[in-house]
């Protein structure tokens, strides 16, 4: 079954939001990206072309959260079993996913709970997984997660952080990896998000509507032109998009080699202080940034250019009072400071 | 364990009270846990499971489902017990282990419940044991404790002060100890834990983020290290983890050896008492940590400094009033600790009037809280004469207020409005299972109700159906539903003018005292409050619905005023804020607080700003918000025998009284802001709550 998605490189503009999920892509433990912005920017379109142009994974073929059998230490405990009962794990390979979470969802849906069929009919005690469960490897898309009731939201940071899903409910205790790009879109205009829940989105992103004609004009066309044949759209942005997703593909191979200076280290923690920055997460995700930058980019170092870059994704929602305003002034010391110690 | 966590105890950059705290229970179990307080982000979560693989091995009875500790008779479980007749127990050497109450926890879950497969499969009636029975002797780890909902923290303290776990439900009654360790982390920001709670840990650290440029880059660099070879750096620091372990062992099995001489047990009770602590447990868990403190430096007699650092870890959470300076706290407690400890020394046997001396002091402490209970006169009057000729914006001290305790009512509102309005709750899976039901579509099934539905039938269904042999037969008119109960959340918004009138600044600190006194003593993540202040061109939420004291202070002490009164858009903007809530918790129950002079100059829809204000007012009524107006400029204090009804404002320009017009079209009450001191704000609020609970 092929169904058609909207190309990512059709996508007009926005170029941060593109760049904060292809650094996810690169490397997911940076934590996800929150994605500000009013409704109608091309938010889950480019998060669904996203998820087409990543490689291929190798997966489990049988098994429930699609393990990789080649990273034994993130391995759920049936694979783990039959591991350990000199099975040879079946493999495949599989496409991403975006699996998504509507805001109705209910606290068992997300984290899973028993199969009462199984439980009734047979008296089996079986673990009916849920969208935690699914979300494993694949691309976790939860849109207007500010209006996610706040339960649900320390639940899903929870396992997001952890990379791993504990369910202790109804009889059943279990646990299984959850590992995965998570994406979060809101509309600051309908409330925020507590500043906690923020912090545990690795990169933020503000969109706003593309304020320049000819740019408006050329997303008419392109939606139209999609619309009456998307078969022939999808032919003519195919090589751009595979070119995107070899960038991608070779940034992750690329990604443990980057190196990265002391000095950028310094800078980079020097300004989370001076901005007061709560936790080490502010420090830890703009190394990661950075790095993934830098390989996405083909840099075997990463820079003052790098860190700037990812700056402003990786603080706007961890500044207190006032945020971005303040991050535009303060951005500067970093490159003098760094510049001075690297010559 | 779940997970093969990658970082290695030894290996965790600074934060030493921390590790501290860990290691001293871990060696002495006893003590009774800590909860680690501090920012997202601290390591927190990544040490407490760390150091549970340097926790020490224990002797347990082979076979018993809760590794009851053979040498301990009186705690045996009831399996035990019986098993002790027939002679001695197997023992058996077991690890101590971490188990985990994740928040997505179902009570039966915690304290166990009865087992489906076997009550299916069988027709046996069997216990399940649940997290409890799993956490006997061993660590129980909560994360973001304060996250936990509250029937589950019942539970969790009922089960933590008796050491045993009490079930009776779904047709089981099962009896069985619960003695564990108990370790939380939480952000303080995310709302406080309930007193007795808190009490409930042993000790108490408070983790920072730690400035210092150095410590962040060695943080960072560990990271990568681990992210791109977790093996590697787990082996480098091998040596270290196994050396940690050894003296951690060691310690322990010295504790029995450390002595406590009489004078230091008397300095820990008299500190204990001075340091104004509730309760005995205070100094129970300051004996015991001084001389696992003791233990860890290979000594024997518990000196000074060990009770110092002690009364550190044990003491915050147990102080009752919250302490502005630290480090001069520590300096102080230090000094007193030793003259007392020189005092005491002096005089043995001990003298009654030192005892007397404390009291003494006691008393005066509390007579001098009383004096700024309430409506504080002479500070507050006096503040704004020094700063007002300063900037026009006037920055508001808080100190001046002290804050009523009001527990007691609220709990009683809250069960109310909570009882009332139960039918609704069961749609989610959270909460208290408290009845079943028949429903039409089942979707939480209530295993016993479904049970005993089923039982007059198993007969007859069996000789219809013999080839399903002894198993119960269930059809679909069986199954019942589970009715659960969960606590309501009340929401109160604030809508405060901040705009520079004569009475502005009594009108912020009445506001600021009453919400910060409506947050601290209420129950924890049940009560919302939140602010919205308007002034100048525009009204902005100072406040998100929260239920943090510190993130109220914090905010509240940067609010200013000055600037023009944009009522309508206070208005709005708390509408909007409070429907915003209501897309995110459809029960959420807000009160609308409007603190103003009613006087509103700027216009939002380019109408007369009067008129705008009266039709918003209509609006929120027609919402179904409850509200109430606090008439800022109405006072009674300076003209006796005044009217007490319907008294027009001191502004004579308006030919009625604009808040009263105001509170009618909200459909709700009009108080004059200067009857009510500050405490009774909250009262106010409070009864307020009451009348929307049974309206």
């Amino acid at each position: 079954m092929e169904r058609f998605v909207y190309p990512f490189s059709a996508i007009v503009g926005q170029e941060k939001m593109k760049l904060a999920l292809i650094l996810n892509a690169i490397h997911p433990a940076i934590g996800g990206v929150l994605i500000r912005g009013e409704k109608g920017t091309g938010k889950s379109t480019a998060v669904r072309a996203l998820a087409r142009l990543l490689p291929e994974q190798t997966v489990v073929a049988d098994c429930l959260y699609r393990c990789d059998p080649d990273a034994t230490e993130a391995l759920c405990s049936d694979c783990r079993d039959r591991i350990a009962a000199g099975e040879t794990l079946p493999r495949a390979r599989r496409r991403m996913r975006v699996v998504e979470l509507p805001i109705n969802a209910s606290e068992d849906r997300v984290v899973g709970a028993i199969d009462i069929e199984a439980a009734i009919k047979s008296g089996e005690r079986r673990f009916e997984p849920g969208v935690l469960a699914e979300a494993n490897r694949n691309i976790l898309y939860v849109d207007e997660v500010n209006l996610l009731d706040d339960h649900l939201v320390d639940v899903l940071l929870d396992a997001a952080a952890m990379g791993v899903n504990v369910v202790e409910r109804e009889g059943i205790s279990i646990w299984h990896p959850a590992r995965f790009i998570l994406v979060g879109t809101m509309n600051p205009e309908e409330g925020d998000l507590r500043p906690q829940l923020l912090d545990r989105f690795g990169l933020t992103v503000d969109v706003e509507g593309i304020k320049d004609i000819g740019q408006r004009v050329q997303i008419v066309e392109r939606r139209e032109e999609w619309e009456s044949d998307a078969a022939a759209f999808s032919e003519r942005f195919a090589a751009q998009d595979a070119e995107i997703g070899q960038r991608i593909a070779e940034a992750i191979v690329r990604f443990p080699r980057v190196v990265m200076p002391p000095a950028i280290l310094r800078g980079l923690a020097e300004l989370n202080v001076s901005l007061q920055v709560d936790g080490h997460r502010a420090d830890l995700v703009g190394r990661k940034a950075s790095q993934a930058l830098a390989a996405y980019r083909g840099i075997p170092e990463v820079g003052v250019a790098e860190v700037n870059e990812v700056a402003d994704m990786v603080l706007a929602h961890r500044v207190k009072a006032g945020g971005r305003r303040e991050l535009g002034t303060l951005t500067q010391p970093v490159p003098s400071a760094s510049r001075a110690s690297r010559s | 364990m779940p997970f093969e966590f990658n970082l290695p105890f030894t290996a965790v950059v600074g934060q030493e009270p921390m590790k501290r705290a860990l290691l001293l229970n871990a060696i002495d179990p006893a003590i009774g846990g800590v909860l680690l307080r501090g920012d997202r982000g601290t390591a927190k979560s990544s040490a407490v499971r760390a150091v549970a693989r340097l926790l020490p091995d224990y002797d347990a009875v082979e076979g018993c489902l809760y590794r009851c500790d053979p040498a301990l008779p009186s705690r045996y479980c009831d399996d035990c017990r019986v098993r002790a007749k027939d002679g001695p127990l197997p023992v058996v050497r077991l690890p101590m282990r971490i188990v985990e109450l994740p928040i997505n926890a179902s009570e039966d879950r915690l304290v166990g419940s009865i087992d489906i497969e076997a009550a299916v499969r069988s027709g046996t009636r069997r216990f399940q044991p649940g997290i409890l029975a799993e956490a006997n002797r061993n660590l129980l780890y909560v994360d973001e404790v304060n996250l936990l909902d509250d029937h589950l923290v019942d539970v969790l303290l009922d089960a933590a002060a008796m050491g045993v776990n009490v079930v009776e439900r779904e047709g089981m009654s099962v009896i069985h100890p619960a003695h564990f360790m108990l370790v939380g982390t939480m952000n303080p920001e995310e709302g406080e834990l309930r007193p007795q709670l808190l009490d409930r840990f042993g000790l108490c650290v408070e983790v920072e983020t730690p400035t210092d440029i150095d410590q962040r880059m060695e943080v960072i660099d560990l990271e990568r290290r681990l992210e791109m070879d977790a093996r590697r750096v787990q082996a480098s620091y091998a040596g270290q983890e196994a050396e940690m372990r050894k003296r951690l062992t060691s310690a322990s099995a010295d504790l029995d050896a450390v002595r406590i001489p009489d004078a230091i047990r008397t300095l820990i009770a008299r500190l204990c008492l001075d340091g104004s602590v509730a309760g005995h447990r205070a100094d129970l868990v300051v004996a015991r940590t001084a001389r696992a403190i003791c233990a860890l430096r290979w000594a024997t007699a518990v000196e000074l400094s060990d009770v110092l650092e002690a009364l550190e870890l044990a003491l915050p959470h147990r102080r009752r009033e919250i302490a502005t300076d630290k480090q001069a706290q520590v300096q102080q407690l230090a000094t007193r600790a030793a003259e007392q400890l020189a005092q005491i020394q002096a005089t043995t046997p001990m003298q009654t009037t030192q005892a007397v001396d404390g009291e003494a002091a006691q008393q005066e402490g509390a007579a001098g809280s009383e004096t700024n209970d309430g409506w504080t006169t002479s500070e507050t009057r006096e503040s704004p004469t020094n700063e007002l000729n300063g900037e026009p914006d006037v920055v508001i001290q808080l100190k001046t207020f002290n804050v009523k305790k009001l527990d007691l009512p609220r709990e009683r509102q809250s069960r109310r409005a909570a009882g009332k309005r139960t039918s609704t709750k069961s749609k989610t899976k959270r909460g208290r299972y408290v009845r079943s039901s028949q429903a039409e579509k089942v979707t939480d099934v209530a295993f016993d109700a479904t049970m005993r539905a089923a039982a007059p039938h198993q007969l007859k269904r069996r000789l219809s159906a013999p080839e399903a042999g002894n198993q119960l037969q269930l059809e679909t008119h069986d199954l019942r539903q589970k009715v659960r109960e969960r606590k309501t959340g009340n929401l109160i918004v604030f809508v405060v003018d901040a705009s520079a009138s004569m009475d502005a600044e009594q009108r912020m600190l009445a506001t600021k005292g009453a919400i910060l006194s409506l947050l601290r003593h209420a129950y924890v993540r049940r009560d919302k409050v939140a602010l919205v202040a308007f002034s100048g061109r525009n009204a902005r939420i100072v406040l998100r619905p929260t239920s943090s004291v510190d993130l109220a202070e914090r905010r509240l002490e940067r609010l200013t005023i000055g600037g023009t009164t944009p009522l309508t858009h206070g208005l709005m903007t708390a509408l909007k804020l409070i429907k915003t809530e209501r897309l995110r918790d459809p029960q959420v129950y807000p009160l609308l607080v409007l603190i103003s002079d009613g006087r509103g100059n700027i216009s939002l829809f380019g109408e007369e700003p009067l008129l705008e204000a009266q039709r918003t007012a209509g609006q929120i009524k027609q919402d179904g918000i409850r509200a109430m107006v606090i008439d800022s400029t109405r006072d009674f204090s300076n003209q006796p025998g005044y009217p007490r009804n319907r008294v027009t404002s001191l502004y004579g320009a308006y030919a009625f009284n604009v808040c009263h017009d105001l509170a009618d079209r909200l459909g709700g009450r009009y108080y004059g802001l200067f009857d009510l001191s500050q405490n009774a704000i909250v009262d106010t609020v409070q009864r307020e709550m009451l009348r929307t609970g049974s309206g």
